[in-house]
């Protein structure tokens, strides 16, 4: 055997990744738009896009939450429950007057904390992530519940409504995106998700600190609740208890769609941000059409399954 | 190099390695070799750090060593390189090498390009063409083992195990890991190559120690022995396990099988079965028996061939219930996986089978259903405290006592035995022994699959050698010995 | 009975004490609890959430999950309530409505049989698809009208007990006889103790998945047309809060997560215990936020004992993993 050996010298990982996962869904993308452009007149403008990009921020960022945990091969179904404890319970500041940064501050932290529960009770309980999120929504849910009595808190400072404004949102959805993009490809932590997701020994024998990785996923998600209810307020004016109801589930669907495993172990944040935009772009259509919104469900419910079901042909194929 | 001194293993009724003691020179390629349940395998997971728990001493390079886990293992040298290959198919291969202690700049971000030289440097070493960018799920077994291989390079190893390395290998793949291995002993490395495969062991270790029944029996350098040398070490021994005595007649012809192949299972079986008769089927890893057993019950198909049933009737089951129906019953090998409902009780894993002969107008009778079973487990002697202990606190032996009563119960023809003595201890693997006589003598004909020779040759009465999927040799009883099989097995000449 | 296991009766003899401690403690301290208008109220009201039970414990049992039961209670109802309004005869409505929670549950078990996905996600979907139609159904509306004849049946009472809680007794009772004394159940048992083993022996494993998803969906839809007898209505919200609710009693009552363990008559006493419970707080003037609080805490316990049992055991020196090794 001569030394044919030639290693490649390529800068960087980033090339590799776009060419096979995210182009299917890119191309779904195109295909929906192309279809209701021509069933819809006006929707291949700019501000109907201006639109969609203000709806799909809020579930958005909290797909790519979603992501991270579900890469570790696990679920959190508390994502709206903590988004919206931390708006409703940090938001009592915004009643007592607080200065914003604090409030924020409050939100944040609220999420970051109700993050590291889910995540202890899932490493350190042996039960399914599902199950310990099944309660942990509940309970975080019904703690709002009783904070706020159901009340909404309205008259809002506008300065808590700047981050709403305009693209600013969208701006924070880029920003969060290019961050999580940027850790899930150039960081150790990142790149052992998948090592942890892929569910053999592989990560544990190599010594990756799969508990504390995976603590740190949730606490991730639970953050980025938060963070995206700090937007929805902002773009809304006012706190309501029911704040993200389904977002778990739309968020579910932006991850799996974009082409993350449900099993965990593959996928990507560029994918779920694809995922998410595909669907923004399905409801807008679908709300264009004057088609009853309750219909959205049915249409996520419908793409989840089909998303699942490819994936797990495509892990057969591969098994 | 690595100094093994008095270890021993128990595992419940098992003593799988006894007073171990031997020593594995430095820089050199130490064969590993004996039967499926020698103690190989559990000496290897003490050494790559996934059994923690055992007596004795085990010293490297003079320093006495217990190791905490596998990461512990690899970061004192020891790297295994088992037959599951540990990579992760999504992330690339300098990042499969790198795992868990990826290169860092300021900040946690990897530092890709110093992971990429150290990659490169590993792989040119090993002069193997890969690029550390490929994502490793894409290439091919062969080159995910190179992968791993790479990783205890870069770990620094001093010490590399290979289990089985060669299990998925071709020819060509083959002769290029003995090069990689060569280079490997070139820099000094200690390889400790397990496998069953004696004219690999001959090719490319310096020396080879002997496992049998728990224990070392020998440690002999290439140059002073031969494959007959190894094969009686590895099948040598005081047959103090005894057999009930086979004095039944063979009967009817049961099961006629012709040319079964299953691709890249196995090839060209062809074999009869007769009433009143065991027969056995001896083989290594990987030599197909089971996959030909699963064909033959009907849960994985064949693509040609024949089974016939009784002389006539052609068979391709398509789903257990059918084999059943037809008088064949199957024993898998994997009795936690596949043969027991662990959670349940015991008369609840036994019921399965009698389904219908409890329920005879459609209501289950439950004084009946425990009447039966009560009945057959006294019959086959099952140790319980009632029937309604959770099969999971039971011993192996009663275990898969448990089960083989169920399949007894299906009072079919043919019965299909994939490693039932497996992991029992010997009070238990006599009953079942007794067990099978008994079945013979009421006409009934049993393939017996077994890795254990001793027990193939104690109660077949006709010995089938597989390897690598063909029925390579058959023996009559009389004429069978351990070294002319394992000769056969180990790919030696069919005289 | 003779052939309930050790720890099958300690299971039940707890659940009975639990029980019979929380009427206690209420009969002390709420002077309504004990009044016939508060226990009959109780027991009409259990009687959708009981028979939900009751459907996701042979779920459970088979090792499956259902999540749609709830979304199917609340579709029955509404698909009745939509036919009446359209005046096909009411015979007929019943039939319909009973027949949609069949669909259900072969569509259910389509995924999780034919497609071999994990039921979990496929039954968050069909929850998820299922509860449109509801609202596209109701067009957000309660809808009324509904013949009296059949909505007096809630005001039906023999020798005083609710008819409603009696044809929910009457389902336990005859969904236990299935599991415990029928081929079947044996089969359903097999199935949630290990699919390969049951599948080795003979079993039809994709058929019995059809079967036991099928009966959830027909229970679920009988559960539906009880709750629009109690409430007189067909409402979009109905069994929003049912996947919750019917888990954790489930797992109270004994039924294990991962299939081949549980009973009917732990169900429904963990139902009981449930429902008691809630009653008991709604007595005492405690806010009714609290109760999903308390039922979230109460799933993690259970299933976390179950689960920290596990672990126990698989901590214990290495000897269970290395087990494996055999």
């Amino acid at each position: 055997m001569s030394t044919a050996y030639q290693p490649d010298l390529q800068k960087n990982n980033l090339k590799q990744y776009f060419q096979f996962r995210e182009l299917p869904i890119l191309l779904y993308i195109i295909v929906i738009i192309i279809i209701f452009s021509t069933m819809i007149d006006g929707f291949f403008t700019v501000k109907s896009f201006e639109n969609i990009s203000r709806q799909i921020t809020t579930i958005g960022i909290v797909s790519v939450g979603m992501t991270l945990v579900i890469l570790t091969g696990g679920i959190d179904l508390s994502v709206g429950a903590i988004l919206s404890f931390a708006i409703n319970i940090g938001g009592q500041g915004i009643v007592l007057g607080w200065p914003i940064w604090l409030v924020y501050t409050v939100m944040l932290a609220l999420g970051v904390l109700l993050g590291f529960i889910n995540g202890f009770l899932i490493t350190r309980v042996a039960v399914p992530a599902l199950i310990i999120t099944l309660g942990t929504m509940n309970i975080y849910r019904g703690i709002t519940m009783v904070i706020t009595d159901g009340i909404y808190i309205t008259g809002i400072p506008s300065s808590f409504q700047t981050v709403g404004y305009g693209f600013i949102p969208l701006v924070f959805f880029v920003i969060v995106l290019a961050f999580f993009i940027f850790m899930t490809l150039q960081t150790r932590f990142g790149r052992n998700l998948f090592a942890i997701g892929e569910g053999g020994q592989s990560a544990l024998y190599s010594g990756v600190p799969v508990n504390k990785y995976k603590i740190i996923s949730y606490v991730l998600s639970g953050f980025l609740s938060a963070l995206a209810g700090i937007i929805l307020v902002g773009k809304s004016g006012f706190i309501q208890p029911q704040a993200g109801m389904g977002y778990e589930m739309s968020a579910i669907a932006a991850v799996v769609i974009g082409g993350t495993s449900i099993f965990g172990g593959s996928g990507s944040i560029l994918g779920t941000f694809l995922g998410s935009v595909f669907m923004g772009i399905i409801i807008a259509g679908l709300t264009m059409l004057a088609i009853n919104p309750f219909w959205i469900g049915f249409v996520t419910g419908v793409l989840i399954i089909f998303a699942i079901a490819l994936d797990s042909l495509r892990q057969r194929r591969k098994g | 190099m690595i100094d093994i001194q008095g270890v021993s293993k128990s595992f419940p009724g098992v003593k799988a390695l006894d007073d171990v003691s031997f020593t594995i020179e430095a820089g050199q390629v130490h064969g590993l070799v004996g039967e499926n349940g020698a103690g190989k395998s559990t000496l290897i997971k003490i050494l790559s750090g996934i059994h923690t728990e055992y007596s004795g001493t085990i010293s490297i390079e003079g320093r006495p060593i217990r190791f905490a886990s596998v990461h512990d293992a690899q970061k004192q040298g020891v790297a295994t390189i088992f037959q599951e290959l540990t990579i992760v198919p999504e992330l690339s291969v300098a990042e499969n090498i790198f795992l868990g202690r990826e290169p860092v700049k300021l900040g946690g971000l990897i530092n890709w390009q110093e992971m990429r030289e150290r990659s490169v440097e590993a792989l040119s070493f090993l002069d193997v063409p890969l690029s550390p960018k490929t994502i490793v799920g894409t290439l091919s077994i062969a080159n995910q083992q190179i992968v791993e291989i790479s990783k205890s390079l870069v770990l620094n190893s001093k010490i590399i195990i290979m289990d089985e390395p060669t299990s998925s290998l071709t020819e060509h793949e083959v002769k290029q890991l003995f090069l990689l291995i060569g280079r490997l002993r070139e820099k000094g490395i200690t390889i400790l190559y397990v496998s069953h495969k004696l004219e690999e062991i001959f090719e490319i270790c310096d020396t080879v120690s002997v496992f049998r029944d728990g224990k070392h029996v020998g440690t002999k350098k290439k140059t002073e022995t031969d494959r007959d040398d190894i094969v009686k070490m590895m099948v040598g021994r005081s047959l103090q396990m005894l057999y009930p005595e086979r004095t039944g007649k063979r009967q009817d012809l049961l099961l006629s099988v012709k040319g079964l192949t299953r691709e890249g299972e196995f090839e060209d079986v062809t074999f009869d079965l007769y009433g009143g008769e065991i027969i056995g089927f001896a083989g290594l890893i990987g030599a197909g028996r089971t996959e030909m057993a699963k064909t033959l019950f009907g849960t994985v198909p064949f693509d040609s061939g024949e089974i016939i049933l009784h002389g006539s009737k052609k068979l391709r089951f398509r789903h257990p219930s059918e084999a059943l129906a037809t008088g064949v019953a199957y024993l898998s090998e994997d009795r936690k996986g596949e043969g027991l409902m662990l959670q349940l009780t015991i008369k609840e894993n036994m019921a399965v089978s009698i389904l219908k002969k409890i329920a005879p107008r459609f209501f289950v009778k439950n004084k009946m259903e425990r009447e039966i079973i009560n009945s057959y487990a006294e019959q086959f002697k099952v140790k319980m405290v009632s029937m309604d202990q959770v099969v999971e606190s039971l011993s192996g032996g009663n275990q898969q006592k448990v089960i083989i009563t169920r399949l007894l119960m299906t009072e079919s023809q043919v019965f299909i035995f994939d490693e039932p003595t497996r992991g029992i201890d010997v009070g238990a693997k006599y009953e079942i022994y007794k067990i099978m006589n008994d079945l013979t003598m009421n006409g009934k004909g049993i393939i017996f699959i077994s890795s254990e020779l001793p027990e193939v040759l104690g109660i077949s009465d006709r010995i089938f050698c597989m390897r690598e999927g063909k029925l390579v040799k058959v023996f009559d009883n009389a004429e069978a010995d351990p070294e002319k099989i394992m000769h056969v097995l180990t790919g030696g000449e069919v005289a | 009975m003779k052939n309930i296991s050790s720890g099958k009766a300690k299971t039940f003899f707890v659940l009975i004490g639990v029980n019979i401690l929380i009427i206690i403690l209420l009969t002390i301290l709420s002077p309504t609890f004990v009044t016939y208008g508060n226990l009959s109220a109780v027991m009409q009201r259990m009687s959708e959430l009981g028979m939900l039970a009751i459907a996701e414990t042979i779920v459970f049992i088979s090792g499956g999950f259902d999540l749609s039961i709830g979304v199917v209670m609340a579709l029955s109802g509404a698909v009745a309530g939509t036919l009446n309004a359209m005046g096909v005869p009411f015979g007929l409505v019943i039939l319909i409505a009973l027949l949609v929670g069949v669909g259900v549950g072969v569509l259910n078990s389509f995924f999780v049989v034919n497609l071999k996905l994990q039921p979990f996600i496929v039954t968050l979907a069909t929850m998820s698809i299922l509860r449109s139609i509801v609202y596209a159904l109701l067009k957000g509306n309660v809808l009324t009208g509904l013949p009296t004849g059949f909505l007096d049946l809630g005001y039906f009472y023999i020798l005083k007990i609710p008819f409603l809680f009696i044809v929910f007794i009457v389902t336990g009772v005859l969904v236990a006889i299935l599991l415990n004394k029928t081929i079947t159940g044996r089969k359903i048992f097999a199935v949630g103790g290990n699919e390969q083993t049951a599948f080795l022996s003979g079993i039809y494993v994709g058929k019995i998945k059809y079967l036991v998803y099928i009966l959830s969906g027909l229970i679920s839809a009988m559960a539906g047309l009880m709750f629009t007898i109690r409430i007189r209505a067909v409402i979009p919200d109905a069994g929003l809060n049912a996947p919750l609710e019917v888990v954790t009693a489930v797992l109270i009552g004994g039924t294990t997560i991962y299939g081949g363990k549980g009973s009917v008559l732990g169900s429904i006493l963990g139902i009981l215990a449930m429902y008691l419970l809630l009653n008991g707080f709604s007595l005492l003037g405690l806010n009714p936020f609290w109760n999903v609080i308390i039922l979230g805490i109460i799933l993690i316990v259970v299933v976390g004992q179950e689960g920290i049992g596990k672990s126990l055991k698989m901590l214990l020196p290495g000897k269970n993993r290395e087990m494996e090794a055999l």
